[in-house]
């Protein structure tokens, strides 16, 4: 009862506030409504104007730019969490081109797309040579995560045949080691993110480019074969 | 002595000042390349200030002295209070700051002298600096009632370990039916939308554990981050806005500024209300941590201010202040950010130090919040400095509608968050 009545009082109090400040504005200013308007245009043009100049500001050194990327993907794009995928080593065309794709939002993401329309092509080219020149490490042999992977050697020995009744190899080389601007390296990959990833890449609603071949291939198997594949690649090295 | 001559003394002085300019330059190459930086706190700023210098400059000498032997991470704390998760895996040690030639001490820094450029612990050790970074992370400003024995029977949990387990094992014994009260700190404070993932989880709990009780905010503020992603969350899992909900919000308008607590009576009033549980959170105002503030560090407000290209006091110079501590005006006291503010620091630091330009800096924020277990949302952003100024030039908050898929990515893509951002603090 105590706080309804408050509650209302605050209310009147709000429409009384309303209505003295309207009814001052327009003894000091008749077109009161247009300049308020007009205010939080100028403010919000302001804020663009700001948006646009940063963005044309010079961009940071290429370390001081992937190690931003470092609290997600890991020192020096070595991911420490199994969902997110190491990055350390990767070709710096592979990287540019993942990177346009989920700026521009031809990519699905959860979060990526958000960070990545924070680069210029320039600023996304130095994170990618930076990284491209980091090495790669399997994360079977992570020394920091508390997730250390632990790979299924069944799951892994069934991925095996998979991989190769699929064809996999044909362009994923070398039980994945092979990794080149258009194919990421898979060998070493943490297995929460291959699942995921390959998940996302089974449901073609999504959109995610790829090969066509790869589309058929990764959409008639089942959960249980994508999450053997998954365990197959991680044990690789 | 006796038969020291005048004369003998000026030969000598001289003799002595011939020898100091013969080996001058071999002294003075050996201090260039042992520059000494000490870092004070070793949580998700300092760590990484430290591991960056010695990654950008191994020839830096760097110190860190932080006052525990072990770490507890603020970030998924909130999940250690519902018992989503254990204490210990929020735990973290010094070891892999070591391998990376960081000198580690555990000690308090109770002194810094900014004129002779040193630094003092309660153990009574001296540690001269070229720089010293300064990273101690928020201590509280009072609210009338809550003095230390009032913080033991209503915990904070806002630095995680031992109160969040006492915050925890208070949320286990609360009576079905009786409220968890969450006292809201005003802006600004270390974790923005931390109080409301904890309403979230909390509301997680007493669904599964005790659905007659719900918890009870009192916000200071009308308005907090994230705020239109957690009330469609909290309308979609914990009735919210209905007469049953989970969570009742009690907003600065409607009355919810806490203005006194009283720790035996188990109350906390605000201007219109008092309310009363064996279960209270409080969480007070922020401001800079005890040092900064000793220091002479901070402004008005509570928080330091800084050089946002290098996160050089304005106060003192030689002196750089980051994470939740610094006043940053443009990026969010959270963990990310503090991990983003110690490479710029750290960059601008060994630049200053090999006589280079600072560079310019780069800042990125992501942050992870739980409404349930399955339930994740995230905000981002990318910053660039213009005109002396930190903009945002991309981010954004998860969309206002998603598939319950994409929420449970993310929740998933939080714990894998909080497992790289750990990697690349203390590995």
């Amino acid at each position: 009862m105590q706080r309804k009545k408050i509650h209302m009082l605050i209310l009147a109090g709000g429409l009384l506030g309303g209505l003295a400040f309207s009814t001052l504005s327009q003894a000091a200013d008749p077109p009161a409504a247009a300049p308020a308007a007009s205010a939080a245009d100028a403010e919000k043009a302001a804020k663009e104007a700001a948006i646009k100049a940063a963005i044309a500001a010079p961009p940071a050194d290429a370390a001081m730019l992937a190690n931003t990327c470092a609290g997600c993907h890991g020192t020096n794009g070595v991911s420490g969490g199994p969902a997110m995928p190491s990055i350390a080593g990767m070709p710096a065309p592979y990287l540019k081109t993942i990177m346009a794709d989920f700026k521009s939002g031809k990519r699905p993401s959860t979060i990526m797309g958000r960070i990545a329309k924070g680069y210029t092509e320039e600023e996304t080219a130095l994170i990618s040579d930076f990284l491209s020149k980091t090495k790669w490490v399997a994360v079977t042999s992570h020394p920091n995560s508390q997730m250390a992977t632990k790979v299924d050697a069944a799951k892994a020995k069934k991925g095996k045949k998979l991989v190769s009744d699929q064809k996999c190899g044909k362009c994923h080389e070398d039980d994945g080691l092979t990794q080149d601007e258009d194919t990421p390296r898979m060998a070493g990959q943490w297995v929460d993110y291959l699942i995921i990833k390959m998940h996302d890449l089974s449901n073609k609603h999504l959109k995610i480019p790829q090969p066509e071949k790869m589309q058929k291939a990764i959409e008639k198997l089942t959960v249980q074969e994508l999450e053997d594949i998954a365990h197959f690649y991680a044990s690789q090295r | 002595m006796s038969n020291f001559t005048r004369r003998s003394f000026v030969k000598l002085t001289g003799g002595v000042a011939a020898l100091g300019l013969v080996s001058m330059p071999s002294v003075s190459a050996f201090a260039a390349a042992k520059k000494r930086v000490v870092v004070i706190g070793g949580g998700y700023g300092g760590s990484i200030a430290a591991k960056y210098i010695r990654m950008g400059d191994p020839n830096i000498q760097v110190t860190l002295i932080e006052q525990n032997k072990d770490y507890y991470s603020g970030p998924l704390s909130n999940w250690v209070i519902t018992g989503l998760r254990k204490l210990e895996v929020q735990k973290w040690g010094y070891e892999g700051l070591k391998k990376h030639g960081v000198e580690v001490v555990i000690d308090q820094v109770n002194a810094i002298d900014p004129a002779a450029k040193t630094v003092g612990t309660v153990g009574g050790k001296k540690f001269e600096y070229d720089r010293l970074i300064v990273s101690p992370g928020v201590g509280f400003k009072s609210i009338e009632g809550y003095d230390a024995e009032a913080e033991k029977a209503m915990p904070h949990a806002w630095n995680a370990g031992e109160q969040t387990t006492s915050l925890a094992k208070k949320l286990q014994e609360l009576k079905d039916g009786d409220p968890f009260i969450l006292v809201a700190p005003p802006d600004p404070y270390r974790c923005p939308p931390g109080p409301y993932e904890r309403a979230s989880l909390v509301a997680d709990y007493l669904k599964k554990n005790k659905p007659k009780s719900k918890v009870i905010i009192l916000d200071p503020k009308d308005k907090f981050s994230k705020m239109p992603l957690f009330t469609g969350g909290w309308k979609q899992l914990y009735g919210y806005e209905t007469p049953n909900s989970l969570i009742e919000w009690i907003p600065g308008a409607q009355g919810g500024k806490v203005t006194r607590v009283d720790a035996k009576a188990m109350t906390v009033y605000t201007e219109m209300a008092e309310f009363k549980s064996s279960c209270i959170n409080i969480i007070p105002p922020n401001k800079a941590g005890a040092i900064a503030e000793k220091a002479g560090l901070t402004d008005d407000k509570g928080f330091c201010p800084v050089n946002l290209e290098t996160f050089e006091s304005t106060k003192h110079p030689g002196i750089h202040v980051i994470g939740d501590a610094s006043a940053a005006p443009g990026l969010p006291k959270s963990g990310y950010a503090a991990n983003s503010e110690a490479k710029v620091c750290a960059a601008a630091v060994v630049n200053i130090l090999n006589g280079r330009p600072v560079g310019i800096p780069s800042y990125v924020n992501t942050c992870y919040s739980l409404i349930s277990p399955d339930y994740g949302i995230s905000v981002a952003g990318v910053y660039k400095l213009n005109a002396g100024k930190i903009v945002e030039v991309s981010g954004g908050v998860s969309p206002g509608t998603a598939e319950d898929t994409v929420r449970k990515q993310e929740a998933v893509y939080n714990e894998s968050w909080y497992q790289s951002i750990m990697a690349d603090t203390f590995g």
